[in-house]
């Protein structure tokens, strides 16, 4: 059997693990079109930082590869995808034959229209890859006013500015929504997690976009024209506004695209023996009920491990997924899950807050908790998504998660379950047992 | 005699069957003597095996009413702290079963924190680290079971796991005509 995986992240990883536990003895040809081995990709802000090295960005061991049998393409760029002859075509012409076909090519950055974006300056550029990070390490070093302007709030642009902060540059994050990681945050943490960067050398422009970017002779920038009028002194403008499924060599394939790559519950393309994960797939959001892209590591590594099973020809169903993200913006952590930012009237929101240092806010709806923000203290967050993912009612354990107390759900559901060993299970009554179960977690 | 028993714990540790197993019922907190005796076993151990940069104890004990529960990580099959993890520092140990970390990578971005369905993995804000208990399973025993006077917290094989169930289930059901072999 001869399996093709395209894209060496977290979702090809994840599905050329899940083919090897299987079928120990396929071919596996790992197809990437960058120039290294699998690197942790949301790791080069810490990168610029030197949090993290050149020895520890590596996501798998030196000897990942030899030992489990894959073969890695590095440095080929796919083109098309011929489904008929089952062929898989680079830009420099290699044919690869394949038996089953994994497609997890990720995102690529979207860069909205700027009079003046040049991404060929070494001073201005997307923050999506490894060879991003290593550009903006130079033009750091270049830059002489030592001001540098990150469009987009999310994270791509939040870590970006810690990044680039970290190098001893003064940041100007402009946003386009009222207030940063606008998707995720409501007011009250928006501006918490801006007053922290505000303290740490990051100014934020929000409600604001850049029109124009101006250049010298030489194509780099000089300065930005933002919608106000304002003009702001710029060495280095990185966009990270967000991205894009990476879908645009699959034209012609006869693969249903709507947005990103339509999956069935086996992670199936509309086309047999393609299959499909990670950022460029359209999955089931359990969460909001409708499809989705979500666009996060856990939900990437999950879709690859399922899509991996049934290619490897072990049938398994992906459930569907919900997002959540979390990060630490100069010491303060915060932890976005599920529904944060309720549009239905009935979805009630309640919210806890201890001045500037810590902020619950759990959105439910009816009996159900269905989205929660957790900023200062995120012990036992993990509880909640887990409740969150499995839509467990838990509206009489409101007040004790608001203030903190997490575990008490744990405690109250799984205390019998495990003194099981003193004769809870012979009895025979397992309905008695709380629904709550870790086997279907997943 | 020992040639005759029925399950042998070194066998079984021999084979790599090892767990800590749970029981939060006898758990009470060590109220009577030391205050949570694990908890601090193994911060002390922690600091040895680690250095100062990665102390902090990978056990919590957490309180309701009377009851009090061991936090402690469970190892899961298709662990989702691995999977959230970015950098690639939590992994499966093939040879154990065990989900360990690979502090060195760890960067802090609390992704495994915000995942782990028990809550059993500690964000330490100041060395921006996610400490979780890796069973210590390059050692002989760890240290939170040896400290759990109570039997809160074990550490068995397989065979003696079930052999031990056996006897708990037939001892609640003819409690005072059978006597178990196994102490502790």
């Amino acid at each position: 059997m001869k399996y093709v995986i395209i894209g060496n992240s977290y979702a090809g990883l994840s599905c050329a693990d899940a083919i090897r536990r299987f079928d120990k003895t396929g071919e596996v040809t790992i197809i990437s079109d960058e120039n290294y081995r699998a690197y942790a990709r949301p790791l080069i802000s810490y990168y610029l930082e030197g949090k993290t090295t050149d020895e520890t960005i590596w996501y798998k061991d030196d000897d990942y590869y030899e030992k489990n049998n894959f073969k890695l393409m590095p440095g080929k760029k796919v083109v098309s995808v011929d489904t008929a002859s089952k062929k898989v075509i680079t830009m420099d012409g290699t044919k690869l034959g394949y038996d089953k076909l994994f497609v997890g090519p990720g995102g690529t950055p979207f860069v909205p229209p700027t009079e003046g974006f040049n991404p060929e300056s070494p001073m201005m550029g997307t923050f999506t890859r490894f060879d991003d990070a290593k550009k903006m390490e130079r033009a750091a070093k270049a830059a002489k006013h030592k001001e540098a302007i990150v469009v987009g709030g999310g994270l791509i642009g939040l870590k970006a500015s810690e990044g680039l902060r970290g190098l001893g540059l003064h940041v100007t994050i402009v946003e386009l929504l009222p207030r940063v990681l606008g998707l995720a945050l409501d007011e009250i943490s928006g501006n918490m997690t801006a007053k922290r960067l505000n303290e740490n050398g990051i100014d934020t422009a929000t409600g604001e976009t850049v029109t124009k970017i101006n250049l010298d002779e030489s194509g780099n920038p000089v300065s930005v024209i933002l919608k106000s009028g304002k003009e702001l002194v710029a060495d280095i403008v990185v966009v990270g506004v967000g991205v894009r499924p990476n879908v645009g060599f699959l034209e012609g394939s006869g693969i249903k695209i709507d947005r990103g790559i339509i999956v069935d519950k086996t992670m199936m393309t509309s086309v047999k023996d393609v299959y499909a994960g990670g950022d460029a797939a359209v999955i089931y959001d359990v969460i909001n009920k409708r499809p989705n892209i979500i666009a996060i590591v856990p939900l990437a590594c999950e879709e690859g491990r399922v899509a991996g099973t049934n290619m490897a020809g072990v049938y398994r169903e992906y459930p569907g997924g919900m997002g959540l993200n979390s990060v630490e913006i100069y010491g303060l952590p915060i932890v976005t899950i599920g529904l944060t930012n309720p549009a239905d009237e009935s979805q009630k929101v309640y919210i806890f807050q201890d001045g500037e240092k810590v902020y619950r806010k759990l959105v439910y709806d009816g009996e159900v908790l269905v989205g929660a923000i957790l900023l200062g203290d995120i012990a036992g967050s993990g509880i909640l998504s887990a409740i969150i993912r499995q839509g467990l009612k838990c509206f009489k354990y409101k007040d004790e998660f608001l203030n903190g107390n997490i575990y008490s759900f744990v405690i109250d559901n799984e205390f019998e379950i495990y003194n099981i060993n003193e004769g809870y299970a012979i009895r025979g009554d397992f309905e008695d047992l709380p629904e709550f179960s870790r086997t279907n977690w997943r | 005699m020992n040639k005759n028993k029925l399950t042998n714990l070194k066998e079984d540790l021999k084979k790599n069957q090892v767990e800590i197993m749970l029981y939060p019922s006898k758990c009470d907190g060590c109220e009577s003597g030391e205050f949570m005796a694990c908890v601090k076993a193994c911060e002390t151990h922690m600091r040895e095996k680690y250095g100062s940069k990665y102390a902090g104890a990978r056990i919590n004990i957490k309180k309701k009413a009377d009851k009090f529960f061991p936090i402690i990580c469970h190892n899961c099959e298709e662990a989702p702290c691995v999977d959230a993890c970015m950098p690639g520092a939590r992994y499966k140990d093939m040879e154990t079963g065990w989900t360990v970390t690979n502090y060195k990578k760890c960067i802090g971005c609390w992704m495994c924190v915000m995942s782990c369905p028990f809550g059993a993995i500690e964000r330490v804000g100041k060395d921006h680290f996610a400490a979780k208990c890796d069973g210590c399973i390059d050692e002989d025993a760890p240290k939170c079971a040896l400290a759990c006077k109570k039997g809160a917290l074990k550490r068995t094989g397989i065979k003696n796991y079930s052999y031990e169930r056996r006897l708990m289930v037939a001892k609640k059901i003819y409690g005072p005509y059978i006597k178990s072999n196994i102490k502790g």
